[in-house]
């Protein structure tokens, strides 16, 4: 006969039915000496069953969750997340090539030279109003524009086909300074010559003509300037467009 | 193993995995949704599964964890709401189970972990060493909590008179 309690492993292990034969008669020999404790097993043992009776009615099938069910639905998931991640990529790409395309884009500078017809319309339709230098000494107009845009830049003569330079004006752009000297014929038509410098992005102009608004812009690049020359968009301001465009090329 | 066998492996064990996490969240919905993840997690995990575990344990150990950390979120959110000064949302009472026998109302009112010992225990059986796996604890200290959880049973059950077949429909 032992005097050593059971461990508590063995005594749950009695309850639970985990115990060969000879460990259960031990623990058995050892609950008839403390009726105490015995009482307590036996009310553990009478749980245990009554607990397994009680929930062996819970088990009941559950087709909603059939592993096939969940896989599919999960593939079907992952599918929709590859897609949504597949659209935001797109998204971003479309976006970032069309941040690209409009690098350099602003108001006035969305078509080429548009600044140029802006300067038209501010000075020569008022008829050179607001000039920063009136001469039609070329020689001063020549080193006013030599100062503030670049010494490269010529000036066209026009003095055969009937133009006379006014003056010139100044403007701030986003691309730097920029220069207009506006000549007229006399009898009321004007063109201008508009010159600045390409700007950071180096956005330098391939040769073009484009009307907008009444006003024919001619406009090129050279010699690291971006030029235009600006008429109304008439006969004779297609000629002496044309004409001061030939003579400065 | 193959798909299919993956599959009817887990299946065999469906109906377990819904009780015990029927008794785990004593609410249907929540119960549910605790299976499904469980599901769900085994399928990603599969290949992580040591083959000489035991795929009822393994199954079980998934849930469980799910269901605690889903706690713990409720928990903070129960936390945040009451900073708010809102009312505490309660938690699925028993009462929304079926509770027809008082051993059942106090196996019901015992905390997470004492449920889930009994359940894994005397119910499905398991053996102390997977239990002590699950809980990531010695084997000794499963003996003393099981001790403490047979007589938090014994004890609630007792004292819950056993006439009022309560039964709540779900």
């Amino acid at each position: 006969m032992t005097h050593t309690p059971p461990s508590e492993h063995d005594i749950h292990a009695y309850v639970d039915g985990h115990l060969d034969s000879p460990h259960r008669s031990e623990v058995e020999r050892y609950l008839a000496r403390h009726p105490e404790r015995a009482d307590e097993v036996q009310g553990w043992r009478q749980d245990a069953q009554q607990l397994r009776t009680l929930l062996a009615g819970d088990l009941a099938p559950a087709p909603a969750f059939d592993p096939a069910l969940v896989r599919a639905r999960a593939g079907r998931r992952r599918i929709v997340r590859l897609a949504m991640a597949a659209s935001l990529l797109f998204c971003l790409a479309v976006g970032g090539m069309a941040g690209w395309a409009a690098r350099g884009m602003g108001p006035g500078a969305m078509k080429p030279m548009a600044d140029a017809m802006q300067a038209y319309r501010l000075l020569a339709l008022d008829h050179g109003v607001g000039m920063d230098i009136t001469t039609a000494n070329e020689g001063d107009l020549r080193s006013w524009l030599a100062g503030r845009v670049g010494s490269s830049v010529r000036l066209p003569d026009l003095a055969d086909a009937g133009f006379r330079p006014i003056g010139g004006r100044l403007f701030a752009t986003d691309q730097g300074p920029a220069a207009m000297v506006l000549y007229d014929d006399g009898s009321g038509h004007t063109v201008s010559f508009y010159v600045r410098p390409p700007g950071v992005a180096r956005h330098l102009l391939p040769r073009g003509t484009r009307e907008d608004s009444g006003l024919l812009a001619d406009y090129w690049s050279q010699g690291g300037h971006n030029y235009a020359v600006v008429a109304v968009a008439d006969e004779a301001g297609r000629a002496a467009a044309q004409r001061m465009t030939a003579r400065t090329i | 193993m193959s798909d299919p066998k993956i599959d009817e492996a887990l299946r065999s064990m469906l109906p377990r995995l819904r009780r015990f996490a029927l008794w785990l969240a004593r609410d249907e919905h929540a119960a549910d949704d605790l299976v499904q993840s469980t599901i769900e997690r085994a399928l990603s995990k599969w290949h992580a599964r040591r083959d000489d575990e035991s795929l009822r344990a393994w199954l079980f150990s998934i849930l469980y964890r799910l269901f605690l950390d889903g706690k713990r979120r409720s928990g903070r959110y129960a936390r945040l709401l009451s900073m708010l000064g809102r009312e505490e949302p309660t938690w699925p009472s028993a009462e929304r189970v079926a509770v027809a026998h008082s051993t059942l109302a106090a196996f019901a009112s015992l905390p997470v972990e004492q449920r889930s010992l009994l359940i894994w225990i005397t119910v499905e059986g398991m053996s102390y060493q997977e239990v002590a796996d699950i809980l990531e604890v010695p084997i000794g200290t499963v003996m003393s909590r099981l001790s403490r959880a047979r007589r938090a049973l014994r004890r609630l059950g007792e004292g819950v008179p056993e006439t009022p077949a309560l039964r709540l429909l779900k």
